[in-house]
């Protein structure tokens, strides 16, 4: 934390705190023990017009001295605060406030520090017991021995890869990376599917894309070259963000596989994907693909939830599989 | 003014002797260390789940704001909240500044934040419900009534006497809970940097006058907000002590209208008039943190002056009531 | 209206002229009009709900009167209460104090409220009323008859020049009773006027100069308590044997009326010491030596004669005409 230089104001401030405390403290003690000498004291007849008028007068003061100066100090905070609400003055605060001075440090290299980002496959959507593949590779890796700490999962439902390129300008985010050394990722499914979002049953936070257009193979082509090259984006950016970080993005399945129509162009659209990521990831060494296309199809009323869009339970166990075995 | 002091004396030595302060005194330091091991429970459990780092936890918060913001099962009003808390917390971020930093100063800045609109006007009405209907229950009022002294400045005494302990309830309130929290969080933080000037138009927030204050500027801004609530709150109360001659009653009735405005302000309503409604405008802290308004429209100002009305017509209401009225038991 | 005609020379210091109030639609008090002068102790009598109290209240500006016009030393008490008052000491029904608070912190309370009382006036007044051994005591340990003294040295702080009392005698025991008497004419003898409301006729007869009786909110007389005693004969009581013949003989005169039991309201414990065959009689009570000359000759054995002297009670439900008195 900075230093403001309001260190001596605060203090006095506080001993000020400290001085009615005592002012208090002395009240209320001195009135217990002059109840207490006062009871002694009732049948001494000379003991009226002296004990008692002092006691009355002594409380009067002290009350009404504490009571008067605590009126006007609440006032005045009364009037600033007014003064502040009312008309606020904004400062250049990026030259009064520190500027994000965390450092993050990898010392210890054994420890795994893991920052998942992404869609609502990354949130574990789907899965009745909230996990998803993060949480369960995490609790995988940790079965296995291996040290390992999830410092956040950021997945956001819906997020497309525009959405996370936004998302990492963001302060938190930022840190978060920085401070990881496994970071998992997983995109791109909003993009290729988003006009599936009528299946899900969150609302988007880019809903307004939302259109009766048919899921059509030449609807679920058109919007990848562009999505791909934002996942170029992205990965780049994170490895910028932290380079010292292993990444891993998990690959795509199809989800309508069950869907006659749907089968051939979508595999055809998966694959796509698939391969688009595949060719950005080749090119840096910190980055993995982790598939999932194989663990899906021809299983996915096995392996996918009511929705017909996200894993269940089973279904992320088995990505969190791939990811340990990835990671391990 | 010369005769009134003594009347004013009189009256705050009643309340003293009546140990009504003492009871509000006894409750603080019953209920504060409660608050404090809850807080401190949930510190501890937030600090083992994100190792102690702040920054963290705070994304997290983010993250699972703008998860919710995706639901349709939420309603529209508590997304915008959730969309300026959201944003509210990525600037103290973005400043790396810990909104929630452990301190004594801090919890009691929260607490003071989050007792102003039921916690401390309970605490007032211990005093200010009986002020008049117990001399009426008890029939002192004739004794009262019959010296040779005004009946506007009689009630003018209790009055003062009444803002007097308003005062000194608000300064408990805060010294109490600085003391007890202090032993679990520390004594420091008084100058821990807290943002404020959060301009909220519809859902998003005009960052553009927010500017940091120290701790105690804060709390002394907000230490104001909560005594001008109390004030009015006690002018509320007074008023129905006077028109009503059961203590009990006059405490149902005060309880009955502060507990109406914490439900109202949870419903968020779309009865916008509601806003013209003391108790929906008790949250005036509110505007010094940056919550949204609980109904659309309000502001400090407005809030303000709506307390105003009602704490000056609640006196106008005393003292014609209590100067005319005839004593009949 | 009878005007008194004692003490005329002492200065009014309370006068109530043509009183009236009206609660609802229902006139409370119907024209109450009197004067209380200097020195001395003025009896207020009716029956509950006569409008005692009320009017009491209005004596000391806690109900306004409709109509008419209240005085204390010459200052209009609901137009200028800050002055009027100051004359004035009072305890309206029971003597309300903090209970809370002790004898003294009570007096000093008072005190506050009008100026010139300091702490040696206050020692006086506990002095006064005799409660020196317990007057820095809470006032809830208090039994009834400290309050009510508490409750007169209330009174007395402000050297008023009128003490107004309501019911003062409520819940003292006789030896109290009769202290507070003995007191409240030490009081009038030094030239305080005082003002005592009762529903026991016996108590006003006993302690008062002058009497004004209310009933149904209207001032029926007002008047010296002897005076109004005047307007009534005693009873005078026979017990004579054999009864046939006496009864006969008294029946015979017509000076004598031989009263029914049922007719006459006498004290229950006179009732209880009458034997089988009492008479009771109304007449003057010089006639009683020849009477008993007339028995004696007429060998009737006079066993008892007792007279009973005219009540306040016979006047009051003379002129109440039966309504319930307590």
């Amino acid at each position: 934390m900075s230093i403001f230089g309001l260190k001596e104001r605060s203090s006095r401030i506080y001993f000020y705190f400290r001085h009615l405390q005592n002012q208090f403290g002395r009240f209320m003690f001195m009135y217990i023990v002059k109840i207490f000498v006062k009871c002694g004291t009732i049948h001494n007849r000379t003991a009226y017009g002296g004990m008692a008028l002092n006691d009355s007068k002594w409380t009067w003061r002290t009350v009404s001295l504490i009571s008067i100066v605590t009126t006007i100090i609440l006032i005045v905070g009364l009037v600033y605060a007014v003064r502040d609400i009312i008309y606020p003055v904004g400062e250049a605060s990026e030259t009064n406030l520190p500027q994000q001075t965390a450092t993050p440090t990898t010392e210890t290299v054994k420890k795994l520090k893991v920052v998942a980002l992404g869609d609502s496959l990354a949130k574990g959507t789907g899965d009745n017991t909230g996990e998803g593949f993060v949480k369960r590779t995490v609790s995988g890796l940790s079965a296995k021995g291996v040290e390992v700490d999830l410092l956040g999962n950021m997945g956001i439902n819906a997020l497309t890869t525009a959405g996370l390129l936004s998302k990492l300008d963001e302060d938190g985010v930022d840190y978060a990376l920085h401070m990881a050394n496994v970071i998992l990722l997983s995109i791109g499914g909003n993009d290729l599917f988003k006009d599936s979002n009528i299946l899900q049953n969150s609302g988007a936070l880019q809903s307004e894309s939302t259109t009766d257009q048919e899921l059509t193979p030449e609807s679920l082509l058109a919007a990848l070259p562009e999505a791909a090259g934002r996942l170029g984006k992205i990965l780049e950016k994170i490895s910028e963000i932290n380079p010292n970080a292993q990444i891993y993005y998990m690959g795509l399945y199809n989800p309508f596989g069950d869907i006659p129509d749907l089968l051939a162009p979508g595999n055809q659209a998966v694959a796509k994907w698939n391969n688009a990521a595949m060719d950005i990831i080749n090119k840096h060494s910190n980055m993995t693909l982790v598939p999932t296309f194989d663990l899906f199809n021809k299983h996915l009323d096995k392996y996918l939830s009511t929705d017909h869009f996200h894993p269940n339970g089973d279904g992320y166990q088995r990505i969190g599989e791939r990811f340990i075995q990835a990671i391990h | 003014m010369n005769n009134m002091l003594p009347l004013i004396r009189n009256e705050c030595l009643k309340i003293i002797k009546k140990k009504r302060f003492y009871v509000i005194l006894l409750i603080l330091i019953v209920l504060v260390p409660m608050f404090t091991y809850a807080q401190m429970r949930s510190a501890e459990r937030s600090r083992d789940k994100f190792n102690s780092d702040w920054r963290l936890e705070i994304q997290q918060q983010i993250i699972d704001n703008q998860n919710s913001l995706g639901s349709d099962r939420i309603p529209e009003e508590w997304k915008t909240y959730r969309r300026i808390f959201v944003q509210q917390l990525q600037y103290y971020l973005h400043h790396d500044v810990n909104p929630n930093e452990p301190s004594g100063v801090t919890f009691t800045r929260e607490f003071m934040d989050n007792s102003v609109t039921l916690f401390i006007p309970l605490l007032i009405m211990a005093v200010a419900s009986d002020l008049v209907s117990a001399e009426r229950t008890t029939g002192t009022i004739k004794m009262l009534l019959t010296r040779p002294v005004k009946r506007w400045k009689v009630l003018f005494s209790k009055m003062a006497a009444l803002l007097m302990f308003v005062s000194l309830i608000v300064l408990s309130t805060f010294v109490i809970s600085y003391l007890i929290s202090g032993l679990a969080f520390g004594y420091k933080g008084f100058n821990i940097p807290v943002f404020t000037g959060f301009k909220i138009s519809g859902d998003s927030v005009d960052m553009s006058t927010v500017h940091a204050v120290p701790q105690w500027k804060y709390m002394l801004m907000q230490g104001g907000l909560v005594w001008f609530v109390s004030v009015i709150v006690a002018l509320l109360a007074f008023m129905i002590s006077v028109l009503v001659r059961s203590t009990a009653a006059s405490i149902v009735v005060m309880m009955a209208a502060l507990i109406a405005g914490s439900i109202l302000t949870n419903m968020a309503s779309a009865w916008t008039t509601a806003k013209y409604l003391f108790m929906v405008n008790l949250g005036l802290t509110g505007y010094l943190s940056g919550t949204p308004a609980p109904i659309e429209g309000m502001s400090l100002s407005f809030s303000m002056a709506v307390l105003a009305v009602w704490g000056a017509a609640s006196v106008i209401i005393s003292f014609a009531v209590f100067t005319k009225r005839d004593i009949l038991n | 209206m009878t005007k008194a005609n004692s003490g005329e020379s002492s200065p009014v210091v309370l006068s109530v002229d043509g009183v009236r109030k009206k609660i609802g639609r229902k006139w409370i008090i119907d024209d109450v009009t009197f004067d209380v002068r200097e020195g001395e102790i003025f009896g207020f009598l009716g029956p509950n709900g006569a409008g005692k109290t009320t009017t009491i209240r209005m004596l000391v500006d806690l109900i306004r009167p409709s109509e008419g016009k209240i005085t204390v030393c010459g200052y209009n008490v609901n137009r200028n209460p800050e002055k009027a008052l100051q004359f004035v000491g009072s305890i309206v029904e029971n003597p309300e104090v903090y209970t809370y608070l002790t004898g003294w912190e009570n007096l000093q309370h008072f005190a506050r409220m009008q100026p010139g009382i300091d702490n040696a006036r206050i020692s006086e007044v506990v002095d006064i009323v005799r409660l020196d051994q317990r007057i820095h005591d809470k006032v809830s340990t208090y039994s009834l008859g400290m309050r009510q003294r508490l409750g007169i040295a209330q009174a007395l702080l402000g050297r008023p020049r009128l003490l107004i009392l309501d019911e003062p005698t409520n819940g003292l025991d006789p030896k109290g009773i009769k202290e507070l008497r003995e007191f409240i004419r030490k009081l009038a003898d030094e030239g305080l006027a005082v003002f005592v409301s009762s529903h026991l006729l016996s108590e006003i007869q006993l302690l008062c100069d002058r009497v004004a009786i209310i009933s149904k909110g209207r001032v029926l007389a007002v008047g010296a308590v002897d005076e109004l005693i005047a307007r009534n004969s005693p009873y005078v009581l026979w017990e004579l044997e054999p009864f046939a013949e006496a009864q006969a003989l008294l029946a015979g005169r017509p000076d004598i009326q031989i009263q029914n039991l049922e007719d006459v309201n006498l004290d229950d414990s006179i009732i209880a010491g009458m034997g089988p065959d009492s008479l009771i009689t109304i007449m003057d009570q010089d006639l009683i030596p020849e009477i008993v000359a007339v028995m004696v000759t007429a060998e009737i054995e006079v066993r008892a004669v007792h007279k009973i002297n005219p009540t306040l009670e016979q006047l009051f439900l003379k002129l109440t005409e039966g309504e319930n008195v307590e």
